[in-house]
């Protein structure tokens, strides 16, 4: 007979340490899928998470990639500290984008200092209004913001296709679905010339900063942190529940809405339908392989950043779908939520009594 | 055909409590059964036993002289001993006749015949089609019972039946069971509830404490001498406590207060009235689930409810949530010390922290104020003698009276002026015990008031000033202590009337 106990005391250090257990349990299963199609694991894998970054281009890369998923993790790190469950960064991060978008056509032909942090403003208020969606509807009207927020990233999708289709579409563009290219002054300046490392990256350094401080140092963060862990005690407590829902959902669309502005004025210039792979979706795992913890996000996008340009490279070099990138995502979550599984309960092997035969 | 259970010599030692001391009774069929007894005297044990959920630690159960082995829920149902328990375990989604398909090895054009068959003999009319959650509570129990009416049981229990009930449903339901015991199925019948023991049953056998304490025929009872049984005659003996401060003014008056909760397991509170002098303690007795849970939280501030007026020291406060009724000098101990109260993963301070009201200067302009929480901690540690002095020491660690301190002492070191407290001790030591009554009655000393809502009638007799008690919803007329007997609270607790 099996049976699983809740352990009590779980410590801090292997709490963070199972993540890291997670990324190497991936490496090896990965290792084993490539061995299963006929590579030399240690070659596919060092194509996967070596190449990549073994020059400066490579790291620039990273750090693009890193940027908007880091954002986005910390945003949702909010919802999910506090027993939110918002599904939908993606699509928050394409309504961003689109009203980002709309503004820095708006401004099309503008000179000035002032264009790019308005687009990028309005960027951050569009994911926010977004993401109040779901926040209002399962305050007001007791919805599942889970299903809400994951339905409005096709509603986004399918809104961002209308209009680089039909309304936004670039009139010079020989009905291309995409935009006019956006101008310099509604660009985020790279960083150094012929890479793409951009600045966006200092407006995720500060957000991370100031989450820590809300998270760690604030009254909003107690609140969310009791949320979190019982709701029960919240309420007792007398913490206005429906108003922390609408703010932690606001912070997670602004970070989001903000990623999405990034994408379109750093690396893209313009609205196409694809400006997001899936970064929305992906942050998910970044914030919990993370654990939700700030620094921790950091670490986490660069490694989840890495499978994105890894899968890049094995399609290169080993004629291996990019997609490969989504089962080495999907093997980090499956191992991270297997090692915590053990992590919080023991699993005892009792032998069967007698009166049990 | 005639059914004879015994249960014989059965122990449950959980920790810290003894469920089921030696409990030996014997059941015959054709009769109906009264298992009676307070909470935590061990019905709900004896009856998991006897269906298979819990494993008896020492004792042996018969049927029909033949000792059986009840190791799971199945075991049960193979003896043909079936059960009802309170709350229902139904999937609200399905259908009626896939509720009942479900665990039944019966082919689905069988079954149907049965159930209709069953249906018309005990005149009971429930649509086999419709989903589950379209039912009201009584007809969703009538779907228990016929799950267990399928299997033919020579057994049928029923644990507190009632509690979900409208009167009608009741009378309802106690019809059917007289028509199943003349069918010949022995029935034990669960209850707290004096009077439906009179009214339904023809043996009843008392418990207390874990034991049987008496086993008679009903005709030979009375309420009060059923309650007195229940409760325990010895309480006379208890010192109460002698209140010198006669104050007049009055600190909270409650009027009209009603409630009504979509949850069929929530009790729905019917005009309460009640008022509370300064350095007075009110105590409110009851028996669990008659409406305490909802009254707390209602003073809590956790239920806004509409219509209601609550006068705070002259300040009508109704609408003000729990951490704003503490701007106002209330404090609350709610009953759930352990994940409500506070919350275990939480360090000392941080739990300490939950009680934040403006001149605590814990948060100063949104911002935590570690050191002055800490500070603040410190001295609840130390003023209640809470065993530790690590305010970083995360309060799953602590033991419940430790614990139970750390929330008493948090909500009292601001001085409040009223503290309304629900079970303060359940599962304490008697050390604990003593403890927190001694600082109970202190508050009443400096002339603070208090709400004691309990379950416990010897902690309510020893710090009440004035008791009430409460049942399905509805408070009693508020006595002065030293008119209070056990007895009579007994016989209130149960549904009964006095004079």
């Amino acid at each position: 007979m099996i049976k699983i106990e809740r352990r009590n005391d779980v410590s801090r250090s292997i709490y963070f340490l199972t993540p890291v257990l997670a990324i190497f349990l991936t490496l090896f299963g990965g290792g084993i899928i490539f061995y299963i199609l006929g590579f030399n694991p240690i070659e596919a894998l060092k194509f996967f998470f070596i190449t990549p970054i073994s020059d400066l281009y490579g790291l620039s890369e990273l750090l693009v990639k890193a940027t908007p998923l880091c954002l986005i993790a910390i945003g949702l790190s909010f919802c999910f500290k506090s027993n939110n469950w918002n599904i939908g960064a993606e699509g928050q991060l394409i309504f961003g984008g689109i009203v980002g978008g709309g503004v820095a056509l708006l401004f099309y032909n503008h000179d000035g200092f002032y264009v790019l942090p308005i687009i990028i403003l309005s960027g951050a208020i569009g994911g926010m209004l977004f993401a109040m969606i779901p926040a209002i509807l399962k305050t007001y009207f007791n919805t599942n913001e889970i299903l809400v927020s994951l339905m409005l990233v096709y509603v986004a999708k399918l809104l961002l296709d209308y209009l680089v289709v039909g309304p936004w579409s670039n009139p010079e563009g020989f009905n291309f679905p995409e935009t006019r290219q956006f101008s310099e002054s509604a660009r985020i300046p790279v960083l150094f010339d012929g890479l793409r490392i951009h600045a966006g990256i200092f407006i995720t350094l500060i957000t991370v900063f100031l989450s820590w401080l809300i998270l760690y140092k604030t009254y909003l963060g107690f609140q969310i942190k009791v949320s979190g862990l019982s709701l029960k005690t919240a309420k007792y407590a007398g913490y206005k529940g429906k108003t922390m829902i609408i703010i932690v959902f606001m912070i997670s669309g602004a970070c989001a809405g903000l990623a999405g502005v990034g994408e379109i004025t750093g690396p893209i210039g313009q609205l196409h339908r694809n400006i997001s792979p899936d970064y929305g979706f992906t942050a998910i795992i970044v914030a919990f392989l993370g654990r939700l913890n700030p620094v921790g996000i950091i670490f986490a996008s660069l490694i989840v950043a890495l499978t994105y340009l890894g899968a890049e490279t094995a399609q290169i070099f080993l004629q291996v779908p990019k997609y490969t990138g989504q089962v080495f995502q999907g093997m980090i979550l499956f191992f991270l939520l297997g090692s915590d599984y053990l992590l919080f309960f023991k699993i005892k092997f009792l032998g069967l009594k007698k009166n049990e035969l | 055909m005639n059914t004879k259970l015994k249960v014989s010599e059965i122990s449950k030692i959980y920790p810290g409590c003894t469920a089921n001391d030696k409990v030996s009774l014997e059941f015959g069929s054709g009769k109906i059964y009264a298992l009676l007894g307070e909470n935590g005297a061990g019905k709900s044990t004896l009856v998991k036993i006897l269906s298979g959920v819990v494993k008896p630690d020492e004792g042996e159960v018969f049927l029909n002289d033949e000792s059986i082995k009840l190791n799971s829920p199945l075991d049960a149902k193979k003896n043909n001993i079936g059960m009802v328990f309170q709350h229902f375990n139904l999937f609200e989604t399905l259908s009626v006749f896939e509720n009942l398909s479900i665990d039944s090895e019966k082919k689905d054009e069988d079954l149907r015949v049965l159930v209709n068959d069953i249906l018309k003999k005990y005149n009971f009319k429930i649509d086999l089609d419709i989903p589950v959650l379209n039912l009201s509570a009584g007809q969703k129990q009538k779907v228990e019972i016929i799950r267990c009416l399928i299997r033919n049981p020579k057994v049928l229990i029923m644990d507190e039946p009632t509690s979900v009930l409208t009167e009608q449903e009741t009378d309802d339901l106690f019809t059917s069971l007289k028509q199943f015991s003349k069918d010949g199925i022995l029935i034990i019948y669960i209850t707290h509830k004096l009077k439906e023991v009179l009214s339904l049953c023809d043996e009843v056998a008392v418990m207390r404490k874990g034991k049987v304490v008496s086993v008679s025929n009903t005709i030979d009872e009375k309420i009060e001498s059923l309650a007195n049984k229940m409760v325990g005659e010895n309480l006379n003996t208890i010192k109460k406590k002698i209140n010198n401060l006669k104050s007049s003014e009055e600190i909270l008056k409650i009027s009209n207060l009603n409630f009504k909760s979509d949850d069929p397991y929530e009790t729905n509170l019917n005009n309460l009235n009640l008022s509370l002098k300064k350095g007075e303690c009110l105590g409110i007795a009851g028996i669990s689930g008659n409406g305490q849970n909802e009254l707390f939280q209602i003073l809590s501030g956790e239920i806004i409810t509409e219509g209601t007026s609550i006068m705070f020291r002259n300040k009508e406060i109704s609408k003000l949530n729990p951490r704003e009724r503490r701007e106002y000098l209330m404090a609350f101990s709610p009953e759930d010390r352990i994940s409500q109260a506070a919350v275990p993963e939480l360090k000392i301070y941080e739990n300490v922290a939950l009680n934040n009201f403006k001149s605590s200067n814990f948060f100063e302009k949104g911002l935590v104020n570690e050191k002055k929480i800490k500070e603040h901690s410190k001295k609840i540690l130390s003023n209640f003698s809470v065993n530790t002095d690590n305010v970083e020491l995360k309060s799953q660690f602590l033991s419940g009276g430790n614990l139970q301190k750390l929330i008493i002492g948090r909500e009292l070191i601001t001085s409040p002026e009223l503290l309304v407290c629900f079970n303060p001790t359940w599962g304490l030591d008697v050390g604990a015990i003593n403890y927190i009554h001694e600082t109970l009655i202190q508050i009443n000393e400096q002339g603070k008031s208090s709400i004691l809502i309990s379950t416990d009638n010897d902690e309510l007799l020893k710090l009440s000033d004035r008791i009430c008690v409460i049942y399905k919803g509805e408070l009693s007329k508020i006595m002065n202590a030293d008119t209070v007997t056990a007895e009579k609270l007994g016989i209130l607790m149960g549904g009964g009337s006095i004079d």
